[in-house]
């Protein structure tokens, strides 16, 4: 029997919210998490418009992660406009430098690496975020984010290789 | 830039899904909570129970505007089939109990005619416009698809109606069982059993 749209909902739901929490670099504020229960909201909205033109032996979890990646893309997008719109009146850091006396504390490190995550490019964090958090293999990626197996790899290994550097250089 | 292979890949990796973890259980529930509640005001739910008839295993559903769908002789997984996979299918026994009642009296020869709201919105103004036409005919009785098409004003559109009466998605209730070809043979019957259940139907009215 063809899958139905409710199905779709108690299968993908926790894991498409958990994969936006992490693409958004969600630090667990309230507001932050409305904001991706808003963006997921959207994507099971986008999802049902165009579930009736789905084939059914369609692979419905990388459909449902390709919308959710879509999303998260304008969002993401949106996030950055913004942002460069206000450091450029500001002309300031947006990350406070290190204060001396939670230098060593792990909160610092850990805002540090959300930070450093959220500035990748938005392909190789879907990438890393897909592989590593979301655990999903490449050809599931690939078709997820529509470009071939290899670049979905290279594009996992220069996210690591991006974050590795960027943290050794802070040592 | 540096081209050095990294060495602490798998470290890197671990101390990212620790940093990056994913979201509180509250924050999945509210999420979650907020879906569902989402699908259940965009999506039409539709209530279906079965029971036991002389045509085998029949299946009826309703939705907000009435009886929707009705089939017999069936397995289960095929009458849900019929259903958009965008709807809200559950099982319900009461909000089908009226149909059931009233379906029992019709095969124990108790009733003739159906007091139900139905529904049949998804069809095209022709086919609805075919299944009115076929309510009027009474118990007892059958027409001629060729008499279907001239009460239409269609009188060469005799196949049309054949095809028409066959999207009917109540039979019994509305009894497109009532129209036979004009050489006196049964014509065609796409519930149940085919032409088996027509002729069933037709002796259990007495026409036959």
């Amino acid at each position: 029997m063809a899958l139905r749209f409710e199905e779709l909902i108690e299968r993908h739901h926790d894991e498409i919210f958990a994969y936006l929490w992490r693409l958004m670099g969600n630090d667990g504020r309230r507001d932050a998490a409305t904001d991706v229960e808003d963006l997921t909201q959207n994507v099971f909205l986008r999802a049902y418009d165009s579930f009736a033109g789905l084939r059914p032996n369609s692979n419905h979890r990388a459909w449902l992660y390709k919308i959710a990646t879509h999303c998260a893309y304008t969002q993401l997008r949106r996030m950055k406009h913004r942002r460069d719109k206000l450091s450029s009146l500001k002309h300031s850091p947006t990350e406070p430098a290190m204060a001396s006396d939670d230098s060593s504390s792990r909160k610092y490190i850990e805002r540090r690496v959300r930070t450093l995550v959220n500035v990748l490019p938005v392909k190789q964090k879907a990438c890393f975020a897909l592989r590593y958090l979301q655990d999903l293999d490449y050809p599931e990626i690939a078709q997820i984010l529509g470009c071939s197996q290899e670049s979905a790899r290279a594009n996992v290994y220069q996210a690591i290789r991006h974050l590795r550097l960027a943290l050794e250089e802070e040592k | 830039m540096t081209t050095q292979k990294p060495k602490n890949e798998v470290a890197v990796v671990k101390s990212l899904r620790t940093v990056l973890r994913g979201p509180t259980k509250t924050a999945l529930l509210y999420s979650r909570a907020r879906v569902r509640k989402w699908f259940a005001e965009e999506a039409t739910l539709i209530q279906w129970g079965e029971m036991s008839s002389p045509l085998g295993r029949l299946f009826a559903a309703v939705n907000e505007r009435g009886l929707c769908a009705l089939e017999f002789g069936r397995q289960e997984s095929e009458f849900l089939q019929r259903f958009d996979n965008r709807t809200r299918l559950k099982k319900d026994p009461k909000a089908v109990e009226r149909v059931l009642a009233q379906l029992r009296e019709y095969f124990a020869g108790d009733r003739s005619n159906f007091n139900l709201p139905v529904d049949i919105s998804q069809l095209t103004p022709f086919q609805r416009s075919v299944l009115d036409v076929a309510c009027r005919i009474a118990p007892g009785q059958v027409w001629t698809y060729q008499r279907i098409a001239e009460e239409l004003g269609r009188p060469r559109a005799s196949r049309p109606v054949g095809g028409a009466l066959a999207h009917n998605p109540i039979p019994i209730v509305i009894p497109c069982h009532r129209v036979v070809a004009s050489d006196g043979s049964l014509g065609g019957y796409s519930g149940g059993s085919g032409l088996k259940a027509k002729r069933w139907l037709l002796r259990l009215e007495g026409a036959l």
